[in-house]
C-alpha cells in the first residue's frame, strides 16, 4: 500500500512540476470564456474574428483558436490561444465571424456572433452610407480601404437591411449570420475566406498501396 | 599517394598523443589515489589478482569511453587540435577520477580499497567497482557531448548528473531486499550482479535523461530533472510487466542454499532492472512530440 501511496505522491510531484516548469505551458494563453477573451484584447474600436479552430493531442485534447483582431487605427494581429473543449464547441458555429468586439464612444463590449466588423458598420468615424443601385450600402473612407481585406469580406457589401438586422441582433443577443448565412461555418464566404480550417475537416484518403510502396521505397529501397 | 601517405601518418601521430594522454592519465591517477600510488606505478600482472585487475582496467575503459567523444579537427591545424585535445583530456579524467573518488566514497563508505581487493580479493566490491567505473565513464561522455565545448556548462551538467547518480544509488533498498553492505562483507555476487544491473539501469536513465536538445540551461535541467522523474514513474510499469508476462515469482524457492538463492535473486534483479531501464529510456527520450506550440 505504501508503494502506491509513494508511486501517487511521484505522480503528482511530475505532473505538478511539469506543469508549473515545463515550456509547453509558456507562451499560449488559456481562456475559457468571453470575459477571459475581453481581457486579452485592448484597444477600441476592435473586432475579434474566430478563423480558425484546431485540436492537439491523441486521447486527451487540447484545443486551440486562432484570433484575427482588426482595430481601426493599426493593422490588425493575430493570436493563437488554448481552450477548453466546451468553449471551442460554443463558438465553433461561429467560425469566420465576430465573435466579440468593443466601441470606442462608451467602452461597450458586445459578445454576440456577428459578420466580421460589425463595430466598424455605420460608424461615421469609418466610412458612409452611399446609395448604388437604387440601395444604401457601406462604404468606408478611403483611408480605411484596408479594413474590408483584413476582414476578408471578399464581394460582400453591407447594405442598410444588413445594418438593421446586425443592430436588431445584437440588442437581442442573438447570432446574426448574415443576408443569407454567408457566415459562420455553414457560411460560403467563411469557407472561401478561411479555408484552412475546412481542408482539414476533410477525411484523408490513404490508398494502402501506394503507401506501402512508398514506404518501402523510402525506408529500405533508397 | 603523397596525401593518402600524409593523413595515415597524422593518424599514426594522433594514436602516439593518445597514448601519451594516457600516460598523463596514470599520473592523475596517482593525483586522486595516492594511497594506491605502488599498484598504479608497479608493473601490473593480470592473473596475480584478478580483481584488481578488474578495478585498474575499469579505469582504462572508462578513459578510453571518455576520449571516443573527443575529436581530432586536423583541417584547423595540428597544433590546435592536438591542444584542444590535450586540454579537454586532462578535463575528462580529471572529471571522471574525481567522479569515482566521490561517487566509491558514496557506494563503498564502509569498506577500503586495501583490504577488500588486495587482502580480501573481494569480487562483488570488484565487480561492483567495475560498473561504477564504467557507468560514470558513460554519464561522463554523455555531458561532454551535451556542454558542446563550454566548460562553464560542463561544470554544472557534471554536478547536477553527478547528485543525481549518487542519489539513485541510494535507493537500491527500494529496488531489492539484499542488503548491500552484509553481502558485500560476504563477498556474495548475487549482490554484486544486483548492485550492477541497478547501477547500469539508473547510467542509462539518466543519460537519456541527458540527452536532448538545449537552448538554455535553466529549462535544459528542468526538462532532465522532469524525464528523470518520469523514468521513475515508467519503470515500475514495465518491471510489473515483465514479471506478470514471465510469471516471476520473487519469493524463496525451496531446498535451494542460501548462496545460490541470492546468486539466482541478484541476477534477476540486475537484468530485469537495466532491461526495464533501457525499455524506459524509450519513452523517455524517444518520443517525439513535435513541436510545442500550434502553428496552424
Amino acid at each position: 500500500m505504501n508503494k502506491f501511496i509513494l508511486y501517487g505522491i511521484l505522480l503528482l510531484v511530475y505532473l505538478g512540476l511539469s506543469k508549473s516548469l515545463s515550456p509547453t505551458e509558456f507562451g499560449v494563453k488559456y481562456i475559457n470564456n468571453d470575459e477571459a477573451l475581453a481581457e486579452i484584447i485592448n484597444g477600441a474600436p476592435v473586432s475579434v474574428i474566430l478563423t480558425d479552430i484546431h485540436s492537439t493531442g491523441f486521447l486527451i485534447k487540447t484545443f486551440y483558436h486562432k484570433y484575427k483582431i482588426i482595430y481601426g487605427f493599426q493593422a490588425y494581429d493575430e493570436i493563437i490561444i488554448r481552450t477548453s473543449r466546451s468553449y471551442t464547441e460554443k463558438k465553433k458555429p461561429f467560425l469566420g465571424m465576430s465573435i466579440f468586439r468593443r466601441y470606442k464612444e462608451d467602452s461597450r463590449e458586445s459578445f454576440t456572433p456577428l459578420p466580421p466588423g460589425s463595430v466598424f458598420i455605420g460608424n461615421r468615424s469609418f466610412g458612409s452610407w452611399v446609395t448604388q443601385n437604387s440601395q444604401k450600402v457601406w462604404r468606408f473612407f478611403r483611408v480605411y480601404r484596408q479594413i474590408p481585406k483584413y476582414l476578408e469580406w471578399n464581394d460582400f457589401v453591407p447594405n442598410i437591411q444588413i445594418y438593421n438586422e446586425i443592430i436588431a441582433n445584437q440588442e437581442k443577443n442573438i447570432p446574426y449570420y448574415g443576408e443569407n448565412k454567408e457566415f459562420g461555418i455553414k457560411g460560403s464566404i467563411t469557407q472561401a475566406a478561411f479555408p484552412k480550417y475546412f481542408e482539414r475537416q476533410k477525411p484523408e484518403k490513404v490508398d494502402l498501396k501506394s503507401f506501402l510502396q512508398t514506404y518501402l521505397k523510402e525506408n529500405f529501397i533508397n | 599517394m603523397n596525401e593518402i601517405f600524409d593523413k595515415l601518418l597524422i593518424r599514426i601521430l594522433f594514436t602516439c598523443f593518445i597514448c601519451l594522454a594516457l600516460f598523463l592519465y596514470k599520473y592523475a591517477h596517482i593525483f586522486f589515489y595516492p594511497s594506491r600510488k605502488k599498484q598504479i606505478l608497479k608493473r601490473i600482472y593480470p592473473s596475480e589478482n584478478y580483481i584488481d585487475t578488474l578495478h585498474i582496467f575499469s579505469r582504462l575503459i572508462g578513459v578510453a569511453l571518455i576520449f571516443s567523444t573527443l575529436e581530432f579537427n586536423e583541417y584547423i591545424g595540428i597544433s590546435i587540435s592536438t591542444f584542444h585535445f590535450f586540454i579537454w583530456s586532462i578535463v575528462g579524467f580529471s572529471f571522471y577520477l574525481l567522479s569515482i573518488y566521490i561517487l566509491e566514497n558514496i557506494l563503498f563508505y564502509n569498506f577500503d580499497y586495501k583490504d577488500e581487493v588486495l587482502k580480501k580479493k573481494n569480487a562483488a566490491y570488484g565487480i561492483v567497482s567495475f560498473t561504477n567505473a564504467i557507468c560514470l565513464a558513460f554519464i561522463i561522455k554523455t555531458i561532454f557531448k551535451e556542454s558542446e565545448n563550454s566548460i562553464i556548462i560542463l561544470i554544472i551538467l557534471w554536478l547536477f548528473s553527478l547528485v543525481l547518480f549518487g542519489f539513485s544509488t541510494r535507493l537500491f533498498k527500494y529496488v531489492s531486499k539484499l542488503s548491500f553492505n552484509s553481502l558485500m562483507i560476504q563477498k556474495n555476487l548475487g549482490l554484486a550482479w544486483a548492485y550492477s544491473g541497478f547501477l547500469l539501469g539508473n547510467t542509462v536513465i539518466i543519460t537519456s535523461s541527458f540527452s536532448h536538445e538545449h537552448h538554455d540551461i535553466t529549462s535544459y535541467m528542468i526538462q532532465v530533472i522532469l524525464k528523470t522523474l518520469l523514468g521513475v514513474l515508467i519503470m515500475p510499469i514495465f518491471r510489473y510487466g515483465i514479471m506478470y508476462v514471465f510469471r516471476i515469482n520473487e519469493s524463496d524457492s525451496q531446498g535451494s542454499e542460501e548462496s545460490e538463492k541470492h546468486l539466482g535473486h541478484g541476477i534477476y534483479i540486475g537484468t530485469v532492472y537495466l532491461t526495464c531501464a533501457l525499455l524506459t529510456s524509450i519513452i523517455i527520450a524517444q518520443i517525439h512530440f513535435g513541436t510545442i506550440y500550434p502553428f496552424f
